[in-house]
């Protein structure tokens, strides 16, 4: 008996636990890949940039069609010589410990970028000169040389808090009087002044942040109260916490079988958002046989794209040039090669290894870490031996593709790599994929030398005007889609499943009637602009 | 004694095969650590912190210099040094295997007792049955069926992590939830880490529990037809003492020695249960570190796997020898 009693009050307090933690609260969730850096001169990829465009305040902000408005500054003017850059700040912007944000906290946030040299950096390494506070609020940026693309750049510049970062840094650390810059405090905490704050930071498992009461832009009634970042991509998971309406945003990371099954639940959706990522099948431009621009041209008409951009990257649409589709500065109007094999053969009977390809068999390599590359690597394999010629399918692993690519007589004739843009505009694109310099890198694997291609190059992205520079892009997407140094495979959109039925999401919406939504990677988790129903999930969890 | 010192050897082999696997894998460790378009400065700069650009002996030298200070060297990743990591990750995991432990210790002596007692009947054919099931169903099998089951059409237990959001964790003392929780009075805290715990604990411990459960039948069967068993019943001494002293003790001893090969091995193998529920312990660590190809905090990680596993195997040796006299006899004449 007494035994029983004590079932009983165990299955009583069981239960009890169960529900105190039930109340639906005004909170979006979404998974993604761990690590997510909180320090604005470390992260870089995803998820760190969704952490830091909700935790930190910018200069300008980027819209979702693309332009960019005032945020920090108010207001700024630009030197005759297109060098200096000078931004007027908005007063009484308050970061997360109550401090004033001033114009030496911009300063020290380049700086210290600047000098770790992680994160962003890369973007401001080779165009800033230096940046000094004029007063309070005007701050002053002069360049080495002129940056067209200067205001599209500073959506990464984040602003720390300097007094609050030198409190909390370690005196030991290698960068002098710095000591480690606050690295080791900020792995946990913000020291920033956007519309978010850290709540809590779990190594691997998540980042819990609150509304920040105290910021500059009023909040609109439904915008969540906090949001939480979770670390995993494992698709059971996800898929149970989706079902159970504990998570808003699934991550984009998921396979096709799990958004044919969560769409079918009711209220959830699935968003397609183009981010800009484009796929490449790159090729070396100095190896024999794809060193032959007619070679690679009979390749470009050979591919079968529809079948990559429908049926191994459902939802994906075939890349129109070097640049996606959305980044400002894409040429509508460049030329798409589509599948032709008369014309294939055509290219393919001027190229000078026409009679002897059983010489020169071709390797394709694909990364293992990407699975899906394989089913475009023999697809592209299948295509190509109706020419004749003999492509090697070669799995590799990304970091040994890291290594064997630094050097053009290790780099092999084709690789698949997906790439994103740098800053979001054309011509991050076309200088990362296409400028000598960027040769060797993993973004560049057709060791292209072409020097008329680099000045054309260099001349756009020195031009302030916006809408020269983009006449002078979109020549240049003619130039390369000529030149045919990589086949153009798809505009791949990263897919969300979300919770239609109780948020609403810009990005989904913008992307279902066609428009285009923002190509700023992070800014389409900004959770500012999502709406929140705790009553319509909780309507959803009675059913 | 003499364990501890061949235990010793052990470690420090492992740690040296360890640490040439881990740096000849391809790849730069500084460049997959900072990423592709870190400056080259910023790569050679951690190259340089990190003795990368010296001789493989020489690294091995610092590492072993640093590791017995107590420094087991900064995690690529995660960007602080491995031992707060190890501190932080590594109770989530030891508070699992306990739990699963002791849910395998439990339910798979249960389960073979039941089994002996109703030796080749109807529920020992079922619990054989089952424990050829379990036995061959992989952990993370289990794991995602249960959260498959448990996630989306029985909602009873959490599926992912040690607390529920909004639940704060109770002040450290010893990392394990459900000891800190009771150790302040939350008992809420204690009521919820522990219902995290069942999914992830049921999975891990399944293929070792009915493994215990065959073990424990085999030997207890095997044991009863022995003389002392029955000459213990001809002296008219009480079933319950016969089957306690003379039966269920000494016929525990090998399933004690298989369960602490079982308890390492479910470190070890937490990793797609851990990845699975999202639980933050040191094997899902390991698994993220590896495949970053964090150097330093995949040689500490496998260091700590095997000091536990060699723990554990000194634990059970000392608890072999407590149950087995013979064996307490021989260590002493040696």
């Amino acid at each position: 008996m007494r035994g029983k009693w004590l079932v009983f009050c165990f299955a009583l307090v069981f239960l009890a636990g169960s529900v105190a933690f039930a109340q639906s609260q005004k909170i979006v969730r979404f998974t993604e890949a761990w690590p997510t850096y909180l320090d604005p001169a470390v992260g870089n990829d995803f998820s760190s940039s969704v952490s830091l465009a909700n935790l930190y305040d910018t200069l300008v902000f980027p819209t979702y069609d693309g332009e960019i408005v005032p945020h920090l500054a108010t207001s700024w003017e630009v030197s005759e010589d297109h060098l200096t850059y000078t931004f007027h700040l908005r007063q009484g912007v308050k970061f997360h410990n109550g401090e004033e944000l001033k114009a030496e906290d911009v300063v020290f946030s380049m700086e210290r970028l600047l000098a770790i040299g992680q994160g962003y950096s890369y973007i401001f390494k080779p165009i800033i000169d230096k940046v000094e506070a004029v007063d309070d609020y005007t701050v002053r940026f002069t360049l080495k040389k002129p940056f067209g693309p200067f205001l599209y750049a500073l959506v990464r510049l984040y602003v720390l808090n300097k007094d609050e970062v030198l409190a909390h840094a370690e005196k030991t650390g290698e960068y002098g009087e710095y000591g480690d810059y606050g690295m080791n405090w900020l792995l946990t905490h913000d020291a920033g002044s956007g519309p978010y704050m850290v709540k809590e930071m779990k190594m691997e498992e998540y980042l819990h942040a609150v509304r920040f009461p105290d910021y500059w832009k009023p909040f609109d009634a439904n915008a969540p109260d906090e949001f939480k970042f979770i670390g995993t991509t494992e698709t059971a998971t996800v898929r149970t916490l989706v079902k159970k309406r504990e998570l808003e945003i699934s991550d984009f990371r998921q396979p096709a079988e799990f958004y044919d099954a969560v769409s079918k639940i009711e209220g959830i959706k699935v968003a397609k958002l183009f981010g800009g990522s484009t796929f490449y099948c790159m090729m070396h431009t100095q190896k024999p046989p794809t060193d032959d621009v007619h070679f690679r041209r009979a390749l470009a008409y050979i591919v079968d794209y529809d079948a990559i951009a429908n049926q191994i990257f459902p939802g994906a649409r075939q890349a129109q040039g070097p640049v996606s589709f959305i980044l400002p500065g894409h040429n509508p109007e460049v030329y798409q090669y589509k599948r032709n094999i008369e014309k294939a053969k055509e290219e393919l009977a001027q190229s000078k290894y026409a009679n002897e390809l059983d010489k020169y068999p071709v390797d394709l390599v694909w990364c293992a870490e990407v699975p899906d590359e394989e089913k475009v690597a023999l697809l592209i394999q299948s295509n190509a031996s109706e020419l004749g010629i003999t492509v090697n399918v070669i799995k590799t692993p990304w970091m040994k593709i890291m290594e064997e690519v630094a050097k053009p007589e290790t780099t092999a004739n084709m690789y698949l790599i997906f790439v994103s843009p740098h800053y979001a505009e054309a011509g991050s694109m076309l200088q990362s994929k296409y400028h000598s310099s960027s040769a060797g890198t993993w973004e560049q694997t057709e060791w292209l030398q072409d020097k008329e291609l680099d000045q054309m190059t260099e001349d756009a992205i020195a031009t302030v005007n916006d809408e020269e520079r983009f006449a002078k892009y979109r020549k240049i997407q003619d130039y390369v889609v000529d030149l045919c140094p990589s086949l153009f495979l798809i505009d791949q959109p990263e897919n969300y499943a979300y919770q239609d039925a109780y948020i609403d999401w810009i990005p989904a919406e913008r992307a279902e009637k066609g428009e285009k939504v923002n190509p700023v990677m992070g800014y389409n988790h900004y959770m500012p602009d999502i709406k929140v129903y705790p009553e319509k999930r909780d309507e959803l969890l009675r059913k | 004694m003499r364990r501890l010192g061949y235990s010793l050897f052990v470690l420090i082999g492992l740690s040296i095969v360890v640490f040439i696997i881990a740096r000849l894998v391809p790849g730069d460790p500084a460049r997959a650590a900072l990423g592709p378009r870190a400056t080259q400065e910023a790569v050679d700069a951690l190259r340089a912190r990190l003795h990368l650009d010296k001789p493989i002996y020489v690294q091995y030298a610092y590492w072993l210099k640093s590791v017995l200070q107590g420094d087991f060297g900064e995690s690529l990743f995660t960007r602080r040094p491995v031992i707060e990591d190890i501190k932080e990750f590594l109770p989530a995991t030891l508070e699992l295997a306990f739990f699963a432990g002791l849910f395998m210790t439990f339910f798979g002596l249960l389960l073979g007792v039941i089994s002996a007692r109703y030796a080749n009947t109807w529920v020992d054919n079922v619990v054989r049955v089952l424990s050829y099931l379990g036995i061959a169903t992989p952990a993370f099998v289990v794991a995602i069926v249960l959260l498959l089951v448990f996630g989306m059409y029985y909602e009873i237990f959490p599926t992912i992590g040690r607390l529920t959001p909004g639940m704060s964790y109770p002040p450290r003392i010893t990392g394990l939830l459900t000891l800190d929780s009771l150790f302040t009075g939350n008992l809420a805290s204690f009521w919820d880490a522990l219902k995290h715990l069942i999914l992830p604990g049921i999975s891990l411990s399944l293929g070792g529990l009915f493994q215990e459960a065959r073990i424990t039948r085999s030997s207890m069967l095997e044991n009863a037809k022995k003389d002392y068993v029955g000459a213990a019943r001809a002296y008219g001494i009480p079933e319950r003492v016969v089957f306690s002293k003379y039966l269920f003790k000494p016929s525990v001893i090998p399933t004690v020695s298989i369960l602490g090969l079982d308890f390492a091995s479910l470190i070890g193998n937490a990793f797609l249960v851990e990845l699975l529920f999202n639980w933050p312990g040191i094997s899902r660590y390991g698994i993220n570190v590896m495949l970053r190809k964090d150097v330093e905090a995949i040689v500490a990680v496998v260091m700590v796997l095997g000091i536990v596993f060699t723990v554990v195997n000194i634990v059970v040796d000392l608890l072999v020898a407590y149950l087995d006299p013979r064996i307490r006899l021989v260590a002493r004449e040696e």
